[in-house]
């Protein structure tokens, strides 16, 4: 019965014969072998397969071994699209100051910001503690790697922007560069830009010690998600108009509340360890 | 249950002193002038009383008059502006009006059919033979195009007044219906018995200078806020879209003049479409909010052009940013469409500029009468439906409507019943009706799934749309639906 009526709408509708046409050339447009020339310096397209295996390795390798950074960018860039780096353009394209820095495309390297200048700035401003931070760790703005999985070039930049304000978020929050550091700044990052690879960061729970955890979850993540979503997109600020702005007072016009200090807590922590040892051994002997 | 016998003075057919011959007598036109001051009642009976002299009163005007079945009615049609706007129109070939409707072939064929379309100028209407429609989010679009070797029409773009035109030179030329225009309707009443003469049932248009037309059939044509409609007791219910339509009359660069096209595209706060006239002229509809609309009309012809090309070819998040900037719009198009990928083959020409005092806007409604007839009283166009300008249908309802509405009458005068009875009428109704309501609901639905930009929305839209654009056949079957194939 439903075959009767079924069978000639089919039919005369061209169903079964056009829909697998209208969704083939969007899913693999070419292969390998015809890759089209890229739309930026850089740029490698890739087939949504492509994507989906770059994203599975690149995450698997990267959660073995955390420090391969090349790797962590290649599953932001294979996990970006769709949707997720549009919406962070478009959170851009809807402010001034994102418009602003999507016409300028300002790039952050040691080039272009002097690290001499940033020194001779009083404390407390956000160049002097942004470079306080790449000393302190002993990082360069350099290290950032170029992105070449995504296709717009204009989001491309945005992917860009965002892993090389990655430090000033640091300087911002004063987050320290350690495995439990980061993953408060990623859970931040992820409710604040909703960058997948934020997001599946958070794997890297697994990694820590039972007690960092435990902190991890009951006092920076609630913090992370409170102020990622209260706080205006940090997408939007242009850093290199704020080197001489007080941390402090940049923070309040983007509504964000300053995490409990990692470093201190641990410091303290292991100093009590240290007393209750030394009361152990005192004990003992 | 009320006895038969009592329901004979109700359906009363005015017996006219003189009527001997069949049961149903055509109120002849008589040459002879007229005074108007005249007591007499016969002097103003009409068979037909049109209030409004819009496209669908004047058509239903002139196929009464062309028809040999309804010719021998008496006609009279009452319009509230200067009808010799449209009767004495001088088009200039270097501008054109910003009212401007699509006609489908359905309502073409009709317009030719009663003779108007002849009286129609027609270097100034331009057919279009492809559209494309796109979503302003995700960007998937479907394309319509009868190909060459067939090369039927989508529609005719029409100036109004052009059509206006064409309509009252047919009338004209047919001769015999009563214009009465410059003349407002002030009260509509059931007529008296005056003894050999019962009006009770009849509907009595008072006009403006005291005239009383008795109308065995009162058509309102007479627009959204229809007073024939409310005197009929008819409720009118929809709701309002809380957007306007900002239309304009621009000039393009050169379009290849043989295959035009027609472009549309779903913005999340409405459509924008761009329709083709001829030469390089193209009219504008754009459905957007009040506080856009409003933002629009302020800004520089420069401005203007450039929003309007954005809106073609921008991310609506750069639309929705840059309709609230006061100025440098057009600089800020020159950087945004340098960065956004375009395909030029899928957006209008670019717009060079918009005709001088051509802007305008109005309220965007969705209404539908519960009912078009009541005992004596039809409603035709505006009066039983508004629909959002979407599809471009609302004219080509009307004129659907009028059809509809001829055929009754004449199958009414052929078998000898009372054109007024709701008897004659049902069949207009139960025609029009569901056919109006279908395609009221499919354009209100279309406004709706496109008016959001929530992503979960918008894949399954885009899909949908992907998929219906891939299968030809059921594509050229929304075609032939939407060119009203008779």
């Amino acid at each position: 019965m439903n075959s009767l009526v079924l069978r000639p709408v089919i039919r005369r509708t061209g169903l079964l014969r056009d829909l697998p046409k209208a969704f083939a050339p969007q899913f693999a447009p070419f292969t390998s072998l015809s890759r089209p020339p890229p739309n930026y310096e850089g740029h490698v397209p890739l087939t949504v397969p492509e994507r989906g295996l770059l994203a599975v390795g690149s995450a698997v390798i990267s959660l073995l071994n955390p420090r391969r950074g090349d790797l962590i960018a290649a599953l932001g860039e294979a996990t970006a699209t769709p949707y997720f780096i549009y919406r962070l353009r478009d959170a851009m394209l809807s402010s001034p100051t994102g418009r602003r820095i999507l016409k300028d495309r300002p790039r952050i390297n040691s080039t272009t910001m002097s690290m001499e200048k940033l020194r001779k700035l009083p404390d407390g401003t956000v160049g002097r503690e942004y470079v306080a931070w790449l000393d302190k760790e002993g990082v360069s703005p350099d290290t950032r790697s170029q992105v070449r999985y995504i296709d717009d070039p204009e989001c491309a930049y945005v992917m860009q922007r965002y892993r090389e304000c990655h430090d000033f978020y640091h300087a911002l929050t004063g987050l320290p560069i350690i495995v439990e550091g980061e993953v408060a700044l990623k859970a931040f990052e992820f409710a604040n830009t909703l960058i997948p690879m934020t997001g599946l960061s958070m794997f890297a729970l697994a990694r820590l010690r039972a007690e960092e955890r435990r902190r991890a979850l009951t006092m920076y993540f609630p913090w992370a998600i409170r102020n990622g979503l209260q706080a205006k997109e940090v997408i939007n600020i242009y850093w290199e108009e704020e080197l001489e702005t007080d941390v402090e007072e940049l923070r309040k016009r983007i509504g964000l509340e300053k995490p409990p200090d990692l470093r201190k807590i641990r410091a303290e922590l292991k100093a009590q360890k240290k007393a209750e040892k030394t009361v152990r051994e005192s004990v003992e002997h | 249950m009320k006895p038969i016998w009592r329901l004979r003075p109700r359906t009363a057919i005015p017996h006219l002193r003189n009527s001997a011959q069949s049961q149903f007598t055509a109120l002849r036109y008589s040459p002879v002038p007229r005074t108007y001051t005249t007591t007499n009642v016969l002097e103003n009976l009409y068979d037909v009383v049109i209030v409004g002299g819009g496209p669908a009163g004047l058509s239903l005007a002139t196929s009464l008059r062309s028809s040999s079945v309804t010719s021998r009615l008496r006609v009279a049609l009452i319009e509230g502006l200067d009808l010799d706007v449209g009767r004495k129109w001088k088009p200039s070939g270097e501008s054109y009006s910003n009212r401007v409707s699509s006609l489908t072939p359905g309502s073409v064929g009709f317009l030719t059919d009663i003779g108007a379309w002849k009286h129609v100028q027609r270097n100034r209407v331009q057919a279009y033979h492809g559209m494309q429609v796109w979503d302003g989010v995700s960007g998937s679009r479907i394309e319509f195009n009868w190909d060459v070797k067939n090369s039927s029409t989508i529609a005719y773009m029409t100036e109004n007044v052009n059509l206006v035109h064409g309509l009252l030179s047919r009338l004209e030329e047919l001769g015999g219906a009563q214009l009465i225009d410059k003349t407002r309707v002030e009260g509509i009443s059931f007529g008296e018995d005056h003894g050999t003469l019962d009006l009770r049932t009849w509907p009595v248009v008072q006009i403006t200078g005291g005239r009383k037309l008795a109308a065995r059939l009162l058509v309102g044509a007479d627009g959204a806020n229809s007073p024939v409609r409310t005197f009929a007791g008819i409720e009118s219910r929809g709701w309002d879209y809380g957007r306007h339509g900002v239309v304009a009359t621009v000039k393009t660069e050169d379009m290849p003049s043989v295959e035009r096209t027609a472009y549309q595209r779903f913005l999340p706060t409405g459509p924008i479409a761009l329709l083709p006239l001829p030469e390089n002229f193209a009219t504008l509809v754009w459905s957007t909010t009040p506080e856009i609309a409003a933002q629009l009309k302020k800004l520089s012809p420069t401005d203007f052009v450039a929003m309007v090309n954005s809106a073609f070819r921008l991310s609506h998040v750069d639309i929705a940013y840059m309709a609230k900037m006061d100025g440098g719009i057009s600089q800020e198009y020159q950087w945004r469409q340098s960065v956004t990928p375009i395909d030029s083959a899928g957006v209008p020409s670019t717009v060079l500029e918009v005709q001088e005092k051509s802007i305008a806007s109005f309220p965007l409604k969705m209404r539908h009468a519960d009912s078009y007839i009541s005992e004596r009283m039809a409603l035709v166009g505006d009066a039983a439906h508004t629909v959002h300008p979407l599809a471009g249908q609302g004219l080509n309802q009307g004129i659907g409507d009028v059809q509809s509405l001829i055929r009754t009458l004449e199958t009414a005068v052929q078998t000898g019943k009372d054109i007024g009875s709701t008897l004659s009428l049902e069949s207009y109704y139960s025609d029009q009706y569901f056919k109006n309501n279908l395609m009221i609901g499919v354009v209100d639905k279309l406004h709706k799934l496109y008016g959001t930009a929530f992503p979960p929305v918008v894949a399954v839209r885009s899909l949908g749309l992907r998929a219906v654009n891939a299968m030809e056949g059921l594509k050229s079957m929304i075609m032939k639906q939407a060119a009203g194939e008779r």
